[in-house]
């Protein structure tokens, strides 16, 4: 079942847009990359998302904020926050408002996988 | 018949020779005419008197029996009176047998028969002569003592027992400049000053009425419109029967001593005033020390009444029993000797009032300048107000010097037209010049800083010049070669042309170093505040470096998962290899970005593009701005010059604005966080950068502040960011400055020219070099 979960990635930096989804494909997901939370609402993969890799700081509308906005819709998609922030004071309060994990960039390869079995229900 | 007739004839003769006789025996000159009037009898008296015959008397007309003076108007009386039958009375002179002219009053009436036809005229001469000389003599007597009057410089006017002006003597005449009718109207004629004539017109009109004297004093108007005094004296001239005959007036001319009188009165009344108004006490002393006058000011003082004093020694009523033997003994020996210690002299000295208290006053004492034994005058006042002031002024001016002291400000004038210059005892010593020392512009000049001279002698004559404000700051060199700073104030007033100048000088040595110490305090601030902002950018770093730290991870591990598949994705790792590498590059640079802003210490001039720079500057604070939900939105000018300057220092100016204002906004969420950081062209050779937020904004009481050192608006900051970067800016010969927006939030902008013509750094001035 984890090979055809959609694993949406919201972030402005290019970088993490690139490389991500490629990885996760790598792992055997689907992945779709936004740049903005506005960009990922108004897609039709909101419904689709098993599990959505959000950044945190972000122009507009932040990572946050759309949890929040995800929330009002009840919409329940796991939420995997990712920061470039050094910031470790922010991780037990995203965790508190609903989070599965909150990982600092740079992460590692087998920090994403525990994060994702985390926030698919896999064991 | 005929006998009849002849009978009464003889008669009638018998008759006739019988009244004849008669009238010759009358003792008075006696003549009988026809009815035309010719001489047909004339006594014998007549005969004997004038020496003529009847027939000569007959002649009268044409001959000298009447006065060849008088005849003229003896004819045309006489004919007159025949023509018309009328009686006549004629004053004449008959000649007298010896030729003398006698006076004569001549009576003549007509004889009438029973028709009442006129028969005869009888004539009776009256010899008046002696009364006629005693007239004459009267008239010729009255006429010599008229111009006796007339010469009196007296004024004599004679009135009619009814009143009337009759005769007024010429001095009237000459003082009133009237004739002798206009005199007659003197109640109405405006020559009796309206004061006085009610008054005079009473005591005049009893007068005539009652036969009283009268005397009163009256203004009379001279002709040219003065009034004079004068005393104006009226008896009554009596006849035998006591009839009032005439008023004689006498009016002397008083105005001399009316007026020294009044004079008197006002000096009178002068003295009163002064002596009843008067603030310090007046006290006249006789010569043998007994009070004689007390006056108001007295009576408060000393709280006696005037009765209660008047005759007593002055020394028993207000000088102290213990000083009452040697005021005794002064006014003796002054009597005596004439030598004075006190006259003349303020001297203080203590006073005793009515209930035994005493008081310190100031007196004064004169004598007074009249014959006669001495009398004084003293003067005293109660002065223990004005000791007290004294005391008072004293204090306050010991408090004035301390002050002085304290606070190193020293006072002085300077009376620009005469140069003169008055200094405080401070302002001595600030100078360290000798208090006995005239003080001129030369001594100052010796003690002001040679290299500070040439300016303060043009401040001395742009002063002398136009009277304008002097604000100057200059330093003093004294004779051991120490220096001073001193700041000097003053202001020009101008009292009735008189121009001076009122000023303070401080000391502001203590100031000045304490200045220079700060300059060092701050330019270590300058590093903390560099500190700072790299404590503030430790988060963007890091961000920086983890955005592509991140990348090279997951590409990294993409392909090594694609190199691990079976089979192998090589074209798909050797894309992320290749990702890698790029991400690698991406961190490196940012680490390049970040050794240039904090490697460099020193303050260098080159040349800088303010777009490039700009762009760095948002490059690094990107992240944190987009942590603080700021759109930031740049409008670099693609004209901006080059210019010079220090690029580190200027980008971080830059950076302290946009963290400045995305600080600002912080709190604002009512509204999106625009940010705008513009660069532009300010004419031909300067350039501007300008940083608008729309947050919280200043408002215009802070504007002063927020350039100043430790002033924030943050609680988490230390405040010296703007202070830091203003002294940047200025170190270019810019400008920063702070200004609200139209709408929410503020704008700080800096303006600084192309290239600076020198640099100076006072505030990092320690290690600064240009």
């Amino acid at each position: 079942m984890r090979q055809r979960s959609l694993v949406s990635v919201v972030d402005d930096d290019e970088s993490v847009r690139e490389s991500l989804p490629d990885l996760l494909r790598q792992l055997g997901f689907v992945s779709q990359a936004f740049s903005s939370a506005e960009a990922f609402l108004a897609s039709e993969v909101v419904s689709e998302t098993s599990c959505l890799i959000l950044d945190i700081a972000m122009p507009g509308m932040s990572g946050p904020d759309l949890q929040q906005e995800l929330i009002r819709r009840r919409l329940k998609i796991p939420i995997v926050f990712i920061t470039a922030n050094g910031d470790k004071a922010v991780r037990p309060r995203l965790l508190a408002q609903g989070a599965v994990e909150c990982l600092f960039k740079p992460f590692s390869e087998a920090a994403l996988l525990d994060a994702l079995n985390a926030a698919l229900g896999v064991p | 018949m005929d006998a009849a007739r002849q009978y009464s004839a003889d008669l009638l003769r018998e008759s006739e020779r019988n009244s004849r006789l008669l009238v010759d025996s009358i003792p008075g000159l006696v003549a009988l005419l026809t009815a035309a009037g010719e001489v047909e009898f004339a006594n014998r008296q007549i005969l004997e008197y004038t020496g003529r015959t009847l027939k000569e008397l007959k002649q009268w007309g044409t001959n000298d029996t009447v006065h060849p003076d008088d005849l003229p108007h003896v004819i045309r009386a006489f004919a007159q009176s025949i023509a018309s039958g009328s009686p006549y009375e004629i004053l004449q002179r008959f000649r007298r047998s010896d030729g003398a002219y006698l006076w004569f009053q001549n009576n003549g009436f007509p004889l009438r028969d029973a028709s009442g036809r006129i028969v005869r005229w009888c004539v009776l001469l009256t010899d008046i002569d002696e009364r006629k000389h005693a007239e004459d003599a009267l008239r010729e007597s009255e006429r010599e003592s008229r111009l006796i009057v007339d010469s009196i410089p007296g004024f004599v006017a004679v009135f009619t027992p009814g009143g009337e002006v009759e005769f007024v003597n010429r001095p009237i005449l000459e003082y009133f400049g009237k004739t002798l009718e206009e005199l007659k109207h003197w109640g109405t004629g405006g020559m009796t000053h309206p004061e006085d004539l009610p008054r005079v017109a009473e005591l005049f009109t009893h007068s005539i009425v009652s036969g009283d004297p009268f005397e009163f004093e009256v203004r009379a108007r001279r002709f040219d419109g003065v009034y004079r005094w004068f005393q104006s004296r009226g008896f009554p001239l009596r006849d035998t029967n006591g009839q009032i005959v005439r008023w004689y007036n006498l009016l002397i001319d008083i105005d001399e001593r009316k007026r020294a009188e009044q004079e008197l009165r006002r000096s009178e009344a002068r003295k009163t005033a002064i002596l009843d108004s008067a603030l310090e006490c007046i006290v006249t002393i006789d010569h043998e020390g007994c009070i004689t006058e007390f006056n108001p000011a007295a009576e408060r003082t000393f709280g006696y009444r005037q009765d209660e004093v008047l005759g007593r020694q002055l020394a028993d009523v207000i000088i102290p029993p213990a000083l009452r033997a040697r005021h005794r003994q002064g006014f003796a020996r002054y009597l005596a000797t004439g030598e004075a210690r006190v006259l003349g002299r303020r001297i203080e000295m203590t006073a005793v009032r009515a209930d035994g208290s005493e008081f310190p006053t100031e007196l004064a004492i004169t004598r007074i300048p009249l014959d006669g034994p001495p009398s004084f005058t003293g003067y005293m006042r109660d002065i223990t107000e004005r000791k007290r002031s004294e005391e008072e002024l004293r204090r306050s001016e010991a408090f004035l010097a301390e002050g002085q002291q304290l606070s190193r400000v020293g006072s002085f004038s300077w009376r620009v037209a005469t140069d003169e210059i008055t200094w405080s005892e401070q302002l001595y010593r600030i100078f360290e010049i000798d208090r006995d020392v005239r003080v001129t512009f030369e001594v100052i000049g010796t003690r002001v800083h040679p290299e500070d001279l040439s300016g303060f002698t043009e401040q001395i004559e742009r002063s002398r010049r136009d009277g304008s404000d002097v604000q100057l700051e200059i330093r003093l060199q004294m004779p051991d070669r120490t220096v001073k700073y001193v700041h000097i104030v003053a202001h020009c007033r101008d009292d009735s042309g008189q121009r001076e100048y009122i000023g303070a000088v401080q000391d502001v040595t203590r100031r000045r170093r304490s200045e220079e110490a700060l300059a060092k305090v701050r330019s270590e601030l300058a590093y903390v505040s560099r500190a700072t902002s790299l404590g503030v950018l430790t988060a963007s770093i890091a961000h920086e470096i983890n955005q592509p730290l991140a990348g090279i991870i997951t590409n990294a591990s993409t392909c090594l998962r694609m190199l691990g598949a079976d089979p192998p994705d090589v074209d798909g790792a050797r894309e992320t290899a290749r990702r890698t590498i790029r991400d690698g590059n991406r961190a490196a640079d940012v680490m390049t970005r970040l050794r240039a802003l904090f490697s460099k210490k020193e303050f260098s001039l080159e040349s800088v593009d303010l777009n490039e720079a700009t762009r760095e500057v948002i490059a690094l604070s990107l992240s944190d701005l987009r942590r603080h939900r700021v759109i930031l939105q740049a409008e670099l000018a693609d004209d901006l010059p080059i210019i010079t300057g220090d690029r580190i220092q200027l980008q971080q100016v830059i950076l302290n604005l946009l963290r400045n204002a995305s600080d600002a906004m912080a709190g604002v969420d009512d509204r999106p966080r625009h940010l705008l950081i513009g660069t532009e062209r300010e004419g031909e050779d300067r350039v501007r950068v300008v940083v608008r937020d729309a947050g919280v904004g200043i408002d215009r009481q802070g504007m002063d502040k927020l350039f100043d050192a430790f002033y924030t608006t943050k609680s988490g900051g230390m405040g010296i960011g703007l202070f830091v970067s203003r002294s940047i800016v200025e170190s270019h010969q810019g400008r920063l400055w702070a200004e609200p927006n139209d709408g929410p939030g503020a704008t700080f902008s800096f303006s600084i020219p192309r290239a600076p013509a020198t640099v100076t750094y006072p505030a990092l001035a320690g290690n600064t070099k240009v």
